[in-house]
């Protein structure tokens, strides 16, 4: 049934990349204008992660815990509703169990902080995530030294780091690899980066980077915009 | 009539516990002129404050039963119901919600948007409760109402708007400034009576300025007629009030106001914002079931002349009788008036009909839609909807929390059996989510509640009260058991013992319901089981759930759905079909595979952010799930999920843990399946038990 609810999700485009993700120890972004849908979409990472039976830690720099797990009842509930089933509590708590949220409200978040956490989490709980999503983070405001000392947590604790990135419709600053703005200048910090545009009748989330390799044609995938799944 | 119901107010206070909320009660009622002189929560003087009435809740400093009270402002009449700070009673808050018209979030200028105070907004929200807040103890070393404001955008999800700024902070705080009118207010006198105004010191004027900027902004949004007058600067206060009070009402905006209770300061504005922005009872839509129309739901009218419609909300025992507090959504009553409780159909006549004043009470003659009164010996039960006889409506009932602790207690002597009965028994009718049964087996009498704090009040109310005197057992958790899988039964009931005899067969299957304790299937096909003895089937199976066969606990969860059977024409009957569903139950419920369910809590701890690991420690030893760390300046709160029989003491470990700065509140969230050893262990504690009596 994980396997079916994964195959619904946006991020099965991974799939058609050289090592299907940043991989451990690698960072990854999706760069979107405001509205497009980035945490939704970064929820989406995360539900996959989780019904790959990953552990995750979602870190959220402006929206409450409330918010984001409601994001990922109501997102999760949405793929259930895709894939025709209406049992949900077994992986439901399956999803509990791997998922920690922390959230730094009124800007709080300091790296240090995050390690600190992340240290409580691994010490006191046993948790130690595969994955991290950093939801917020300021990237035009952001120093290049904070994205370095993300990496070195990823590598620390061998986990892929995904952020969102808010890029603006009247920055159209673009670098000659094709990686656009807030990105442009330290995209070689990023084994992965994605991109979500809108277009007609949707949004389509493609790929940008992947490692140091080609993008395959097909890394896109057409989104539905109320739910973020593949049309 | 309909013109005093417009300057009607029926609000609640609530807030978490310790942010001063009984206080500014206090200070309401004071210059309201409904007392005369003003005694604090813990006050010297030993007298304790007006809403705290009942003995334990002056000694205890919290407020346990959310007394009632009105009064009067600037020609609107209030009512107030003041409720408790503690989960452990939040069924009183739930109540007071029910039948209230809107509330005021009492905050606390350091503390901010607490655990309790998020509890108790989602209540609020559940009830589509408009409300104004109140930033309160701003007087207080490490105030900061502008944080407190930004915590209600971000942690509760409002749209909050300042009504004032405060003339100094902390042990400087002076007054406060009024964003609308643009003028100081000042409170003077003994006890803040006297309001004074007068301009701004110069030093605040810029800052009032760009905040009245923001108050005119988000009001806007309310009203066309202000934007205009906004880009024709021609802005009046009425415009103001009257955007205002539009988003109030829809619940998109939320007017703060500030102050110190305690200090006598900013109280009156908040009583001039309760009448200007909270809505009359003519303003919300109140619905009942007409259960003459299969349960449709209608809408009631304030209306005095329509049919009466009132729900009867909170129970009290008085030394002279029962005292029931009742709402009127519809139609009007009268002292001597006949009125029917619908779930019984039983008729009362009103005999007294009063306003209460927390502990006290004016009789009066007649009350109408939208009034909150208390009536006189009438028999009820909380919840109960009383009409004239002219509709057969019932009020939504409220939502009540099935009970997650249990205690077994007895009296420590003869005279005490006869009160202790009394007092559980008027308990139960008190409070729905107050239990008391006697164990068949131990022959104990048990009680139930909501947490240990909550059963512990009515030991010592039961003590206080009734003079009873009971000893206690250890708190128990209310484990349930639920079955797993579907299982099919086929068991024939014979017997032929001389006389008539007893024949009935049923056939079917159970499997686990989610969400519901018992549904009965009838999918009988062909008069194989007649349907005069369908009834006795569904009690049959009904009564196997008191005691389930694993360990003995309740079930919940099943569905039993009956296709197949046989009758005898002589020897079957209602009797003898209840005796083949027993048998039904006994032959599939282990086949279904059952487990033992246990209650699991939303736990909701606040600490300082240093002690982060230390908390999440405490939780993973007991078994807890972490759900979020939030991190809001210095403060963290931690959500997990943890099963309750964990929980026992932790307010002592957590006190330990962190210095006495941490604090927890704790709320049901579903039952949830034992782990194995666990349940193996349950399981031989009871059997053992059992083989020791």
């Amino acid at each position: 049934m994980k396997k079916k609810l994964r195959e619904i999700s946006p991020w099965k485009i991974l799939g058609t990349l050289s090592q299907k993700g940043p991989g451990p120890g690698n960072m990854g972004v999706i760069i979107a204008r405001a509205g497009l849908g980035k945490t939704a979409c970064l929820v989406h990472l995360g539900l996959e992660k989780l019904l790959g039976g990953e552990k995750i830690v979602h870190v959220s720099l402006e929206g409450t815990p409330d918010k984001i797990l409601s994001y990922y009842d109501i997102l999760f509930y949405d793929i259930l509703k895709a894939a025709g089933n209406n049992n949900q509590e077994e992986i439901s708590s399956l999803l509990q169990r791997n998922r920690v949220v922390l959230a730094y409200l009124n800007q709080s978040f300091q790296i240090e902080r995050l390690k600190e956490n992340l240290d409580n989490l691994s010490k006191q709980m046993d948790f130690v995530p595969d994955t991290l999503i950093v939801d917020g983070l300021e990237f035009g405001d952001a120093p290049r030294e904070v994205f370095e000392e993300f990496q070195q947590i990823a590598q620390g604790i061998e986990a892929e780091i995904w952020f969102s990135a808010l890029a603006h419709r009247h920055i159209t600053e673009v670098n000659e690899r094709g990686i656009p703005y807030p990105c442009n200048n330290i995209d070689e910090l990023f084994a992965l980066i994605a991109q979500l545009e809108p277009v007609g009748s949707g949004v389509v989330l493609k790929i940008l980077k992947d490692h140091e390799v080609p993008v395959p044609p097909d890394a896109s995938v057409l989104l539905d915009t109320k739910t973020l799944l593949p049309k | 009539m309909s013109e005093n119901i417009h300057n009607l107010r029926n609000i609640g206070i609530s807030a978490h516990i310790d942010s001063g909320k009984t206080t500014l009660t206090e200070r309401i009622l004071y210059y309201t002129k409904r007392i005369f002189a003003v005694h604090e929560v813990k006050g010297k003087d030993g007298v304790g404050a007006k809403m705290d009435s009942m003995e334990l809740e002056k000694e205890r400093g919290i407020t346990i039963s959310s007394a009632a009270t009105y009064c009067h402002w600037e020609g609107y009449n209030i009512n107030i119901i003041d409720t408790p700070g503690h989960v452990d009673f939040t069924i009183e808050v739930e109540r007071a919600l029910r039948v209230l018209d809107g509330s005021i979030l009492v905050l606390c200028g350091v503390g901010g948007v607490q655990s309790q105070s998020i509890t108790v907004d989602r209540q609020m929200n559940r009830y589509r409760v408009p409300r104004l807040a109140f930033i309160n103890k701003c007087d207080r070393a490490g105030a900061n109402p502008y944080r407190v404001v930004e915590q209600l955008r971000t942690r509760l999800n409002h749209n909050p708007v300042l009504m004032q700024i405060p003339i100094g902070l902390e042990g400087r705080l002076s007054g406060v400034v009024d964003l609308v009118s643009m003028k100081a207010i000042y409170f003077e006198g003994r006890y803040g009576e006297i309001v004074k105004k007068g301009d701004i010191p110069p030093d605040l004027l810029e800052e009032a300025r760009s905040k009245r900027e923001e108050l005119l902004d988000a009001a806007s949004m309310f009203s066309d007629e202000l934007t205009e007058a906004i880009l024709e600067e021609r802005v009046k206060e009425d415009l103001i009030h009257q955007a205002i009070r539009k988003g109030t009402l829809k619940r998109e905006l939320t007017p703060v106001f500030l102050g110190s209770a305690y200090k006598n300061m900013g109280v009156q504005p908040v009583l001039d914002g309760v009448v200007r922005y909270l809505p009359s009872p003519l303003e919300i839509e109140n619905r009942a079931l007409d259960l003459d129309n299969e349960g449709k739901e209608v809408v009631l009218s304030a209306d005095p002349g329509a049919p009466l419609v009132a729900l009867a909300f909170k129970l009290e025992v008085t030394p002279y009788g029962q005292l029931t507090y009742l709402r009127i959504y519809q139609g009007s009553i009268r002292k001597g008036d006949e009125l029917t409780n619908t779930r019984n159909k039983k008729k009362v006549k009103l005999g007294r009909l009063v306003r209460m004043h927390a502990d006290e009470m004016e009789d009066i003659q007649e009350a109408g839609a939208g009034e909150i009164v208390a009536l006189f010996g009438v028999d009820c039960y909380s919840g109960d909807t009383f009409t004239d006889g002219r509709v057969n409506y019932s009020l939504t009932s409220i939502f009540v929390p099935e009970p997650v602790i249990s205690l077994a207690i007895e009296p420590e002597d003869h005279a005490s059996s006869s009160k202790m009965s009394k007092a559980l028994n008027r308990f139960a009718k008190e409070d729905p989510t107050f239990r008391a049964h006697v164990d068949a087996e131990s022959g104990e009498t048990i009680i139930s509640g909501m947490g240990e704090l909550h059963l512990e009040v009515y030991v010592e109310r039961m003590k206080r009260e009734f003079g009873a005197r009971v000893r206690t057992g250890i708190p128990e958790v209310a484990y349930r058991e639920a079955i797993s899988k579907r299982a099919e039964f086929n068991y024939t009931h014979k017997k032929q013992t001389g006389g008539a005899g007893q024949f009935g067969r049923v056939a079917g299957f159970m499997e686990p319901a989610k969400g519901t304790r018992f549904e009965f299937v009838n999918q009988v096909k062909g008069g194989v089981i007649p349907t005069e003895f369908l009834p006795g089937v569904e009690k049959g199976f009904e009564s196997c759930l008191e005691r389930g066969l694993l360990v003995g606990f309740p079930v919940v969860g099943v569905r039993i759905v009956v296709n197949d059977g046989s009758f005898h024409p002589v020897d079957s009957s209602e009797l003898a079909f209840r005796q083949a569903a027993i048998g039904a139950f006994r032959q599939a419920y282990m086949k279904a595979k059952p487990v033992i369910l246990e209650p699991v809590m939303k736990v909701s701890i606040e600490c300082p952010s240093e002690f982060q690991g230390n908390v999440m420690s405490s939780i993973n030893q007991r078994r807890g799930l972490i759900m979020s760390s939030a991190e809001d300046g210095v403060f963290t709160t931690i959500e997990a999920k943890v099963p309750l029989a964990e929980m026992f003491g932790y307010a002592t470990t957590l006190r330990s843990l962190t210095q006495g700065k941490a604090e927890f509140s704790m709320e049901f969230s579903r039952n949830a399946k034992v782990p194995e050893k666990l349940a193996e262990k349950i399981k031989e504690k009871l059997t053992g038990s059992k083989k020791g009596r």
